[in-house]
């Protein structure tokens, strides 16, 4: 007999470790190859970049040839796709330009090329990058080149670091006569660029320029903003050219990097680009569907909980963290020993916290119970019968759960109004069971009870209601199959409870 | 403070080597193995556990009635017709809920054990309550039982207050394995429940004779009410105590088992009840832990009678 169990014991904990090795893997994979992140970050940025390229054709044949964003770490394409009829399309992959050639055309044409970015904001500024090539010193006459030294020299009085004085010395107010003279007098962004990049390489300090554009509601159309990138302490850092003021400010995102041209035309006259710029925020997990796709991972996504709609998803993050609340319930009574009212109270109960809030949920608890309480005794007075007993029991919980949130919603408490997330049918038998109880064991009984299943709750309700924790548990679901194997495994745990330790004390000599 | 918190905790190897034999363990090891859940319902069953106990030559209180149906609640007076005294209960009840004795009954006036008089109306409600399913585990619908009244022995009377106490032994695998009696206290409201504080005397499975006393876990001398030295205590007829605990293996099948046992002034020891999953509080009332017993009782002989099982424990564990 006793072999049997061991061995119960024996194939659980294989089939413990089995999961585990098969969760791990799992786990890694979808790191690895779906960008899954362990914390949760709820949204992440998706943006939506469209060029619209219009020209006229001159009679020649048409070569048009068009920058577009180059992938890296931080700056993944989700999509791309072009709508242009009647050419052939090349994509250059080490320069990242788009190639369209079209015989001769007479019709203004029109191209558009649409690409979905996911800017991973957050690892800007934090992925190291190689080391660029030492930039070139630029080759100025000698007067040029001493101003420019001179001006490096006074820039260091500015405040930021080196990037930063320089920007910032460039664009006082009102502006430094040396400046004056050095800048064109109408000068552009892009002029800007290029002086900065100049005094930079003189430092040795490698720069780029960054085209990108910023989020403004209401505005179709948009040229790029110019901004510039320089190379420091390993990784790049972008400076805004006016202020000096470094990081990417919000609703930016970047199009492209380094000086090339944004179009090419040759066979055509009067060409004009126009951006638009659309930013939608996507949850991670359905970036991750459109990563897997790029991932040639398509058939295994296809059939995991990330590719449903998102209101079948929200359900199951509701449900993937049952498992992880029941295993601590298990936990509670059969390791720790802690008797509850009912084996699954408790987990409903931290369940209605998770939708009341922690505080409002507990006041509306005791409100309910204790209410419930008082009127169950003076119901008990009446002997009335087991099943219409608990049934008016029921209907008074609805009845209280109705004033209270008609009483929260006209006098704007919340807390009242959180009433109508406990399940009824649980507040009904907790006031039958504690009255019960309260009548035979007494009133310290009755509490100890209430006391115990509401501890039980509050704890799982710290663990379910961390956004952490519900993450992870959703992200990687195959972490509920550890779970069952688990609770399988404390089916066949026979030492002690931790609450025996003490109730067995008295038997142990010293 | 810490440390005083931590000492209020023993060490589970401690426990362990006093085989103290935990919830766990008790439903896994023993439990699981020795008991089969089809045979619960021979226990859970107040009316089936006192034919069983008829065939087998078990002692309990005589049956005068029992009452299915909500319509047949009105025969009550006919079934206790003749009866001065009674006890109406629920068949599956558990904890002593819904048992009502009277002890008096004359021209529709029941009188109860504490004396209250009550009304035909009032007994009447009573037992649609227990119909109803209102003491029963669950709320399922039960039956009531209507069985011949006790009379408690005096021998007992210094040792409780009000209520009467009772004999519990657990029989493994046929043979007993521990008894304590269980004195109702003013605290208990005169139960002989131990949860609610009624208190707890371990008898040597030999003699009857008390072991120690215990009040929710802590060690007592006296009885708290009326200070009756808990050490006198020995139960008379002790091997027929044992041979009822031993009967109830061969009656029921279950290789674990609790029987509840009082003494009636007439007619001896008598089966109340049993319980096909007992509780670990005996241990306290002992000071022993059962793990070892039952494991000792593994080596035991098989194949025995119950009147020789209860020698063979008597003189073996006399040892
Ligand atoms: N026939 C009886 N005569 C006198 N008292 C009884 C009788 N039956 C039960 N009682 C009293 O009721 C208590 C509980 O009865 P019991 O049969 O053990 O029911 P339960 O299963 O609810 O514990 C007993 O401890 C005893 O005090
Ligand atoms: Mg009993």
């Amino acid at each position: 007999m006793l072999k049997k169990f061991a061995s119960v014991r024996f194939t659980l904990s294989i089939l413990l470790f089995l999961s585990i090795l098969f969760a791990g893997y799992s786990i890694y994979y979808k790191v690895r190859y779906w960008g899954f992140n362990f914390v949760p970050k709820q949204n992440a940025d998706v943006w939506t970049v469209e060029a619209h390229i219009s020209f006229e054709p001159n009679g020649d044949p048409i070569k048009v040839s068009l920058t577009t964003p180059a992938k890296s770490d931080e700056f993944k394409i989700l999509e791309e796709n072009i709508i242009a009829s009647g050419y052939t399309v090349k994509k250059d992959e080490n320069t990242s330009r788009l190639l369209l050639t079209a015989p001769k055309l007479k019709k203004t044409q029109d191209i558009y090329y649409r690409v979905m970015l996911f800017d991973n904001i957050d690892s800007r500024g934090k992925t190291k990058a190689p080391k660029p090539n030492a930039p070139k010193k630029p080759i100025f006459e000698e007067q040029r080149m001493a101003v420019s030294k001179q001006i490096i020299d006074m820039a260091k009085k500015e405040n930021g670091d080196d990037v930063a004085q320089i920007i910032r010395f460039l664009n006082k107010v009102p502006l430094e006569p040396i400046v004056q003279s050095y800048l064109p007098m109408q000068k552009t962004p892009r002029d800007m660029v290029e002086t900065i990049s100049d005094l930079l390489a003189i430092k040795g300090i490698p720069s780029r320029m960054v085209r990108g554009f910023k989020l403004e509601e209401n505005k179709k159309s948009l040229a790029p903003d110019l901004m510039i990138e320089a190379y420091m302490d390993n990784v790049w850092k972008t400076y805004n050219i006016e202020t000096g003021d470094k990081g990417l400010p919000e609703n930016f995102v970047v199009f492209q990097r380094g000086g090339d041209a944004l179009i090419d035309v040759e066979g055509g006259n009067n060409s004009t680009i126009r951006f638009s710029v659309l930013k939608s925020i996507a949850s991670s997990m359905s970036l991750a569907n459109k990563r897997a796709k790029l991932a040639d991972n398509k058939s295994w996504y296809d059939y995991s909980i990330y590719n449903l709609p998102l209101a079948e998803q929200n359900t199951l993050k509701w449900l993937s963290i049952f498992p992880l609340a029941i295993l601590i319930i298990v936990l509670m009574r059969n390791v720790v020993g802690l008797q509850t009212m009912g084996t699954f109270t408790p987990m409903l109960l931290a369940m209605a916290l998770v939708k009341t809030g922690f505080w409002s949920g507990l006041l509306c608890f005791a409100l309910i119970v204790g209410v419930g309480l008082a009127i169950r005794f003076w119901l008990s007075r009446l002997n009335l019968l087991m099943v219409p007993r608990i049934s008016s029991v029921v209907i008074i919980v609805i009845i209280m759960m109705q004033f209270l949130t008609v009483i929260g919603y006209q006098f704007k408490y919340d807390v009242a109004l959180s009433a109508v997330f406990f399940p009824i049918i649980i507040m009904a038998w907790i006031i039958e069971r504690a009255s019960i109880t309260w009548e035979e064991d007494g009133a310290v009984n009755a509490g100890k009870e209430i006391v115990n299943s509401l501890f039980v709750a509050v704890i799982t309700y710290f663990i379910i209601s961390s956004e952490y924790i519900r993450h992870i548990m959703f992200a990687f679901e195959e972490l509920n199959l550890v779970i069952l194997f688990i609770v399988m495994l404390l089916g066949t745990y026979t030492g002690y409870r931790l609450l025996e330790l003490k109730r067995f004390k008295p038997l142990v000599k010293e | 403070m810490f440390k005083k918190f931590f000492s209020s905790f023993a060490s589970p190897k401690k426990l362990r080597e006093a085989g103290i034999l935990c919830m766990n363990s008790r439903n896994y090891d023993v439990i699981f193995k020795n008991n089969q859940r089809r045979l619960y319902p021979l226990v859970d069953n107040k009316v089936l556990t006192k034919k069983l106990a008829n065939e087998i030559g078990i002692n309990t209180p005589g049956l005068i009635g029992k009452i299915d149906h909500q319509h047949e609640v009105k025969n009550i007076l006919d079934i206790i017709s003749g009866y001065k005294e009674f006890v109406i209960k629920p068949a599956q009840g558990s904890g002593g809920k819904g048992v009502l004795v009277i002890t008096d009954y004359e021209n529709e006036v029941f009188t109860t054990a504490s004396g209250r008089h009550i009304s035909y109306a009032e007994v009447y409600q009573h037992i649609s309550n227990i119909l109803s399913g209102l003491y029963s585990l669950g709320g399922k619908y039960d039956s009531a039982v209507i069985e011949e009244l006790v009379h408690f022995s005096d021998i007992f009377k210094d040792y409780s207050y009000q209520g009467v106490p009772d004999v519990r032994i657990i029989v493994y695998k046929g043979f007993p394995a521990m008894a304590m009696t269980r004195l109702p206290t003013k605290e208990s409201g005169g139960r002989a429940n131990l949860h609610q504080g009624a208190v707890g005397v371990g008898l040597d499975i030999t003699t009857g004779k008390a072991l120690r006393g215990v009040v929710r876990n802590m060690p007592v001398a006296i009885q708290p009410d009326t200070g009756a030295d808990l050490m006198q205590i020995q139960v008379p007829y002790w091997r027929e105590h044992l041979i009822i605990g031993s009967k109830a293996y061969e009656m029921t099948g279950l290789g674990y088992l609790g029987a509840d046992i009082v003494l009636d002034a007439f007619r001896g020891p008598m089966m109340l009840e049993l319980n096909a999953r007992p509780g670990l509080a005996i241990q306290i009332a002992n000071g022993i832990g059962l793990a070892n017993r039952l494991k000792e009782i593994d080596t035991y002989p098989s194949g025995l009678t119950p009147e020789e099982r209860v020698d063979y424990v008597m003189k073996k564990a006399a040892k």
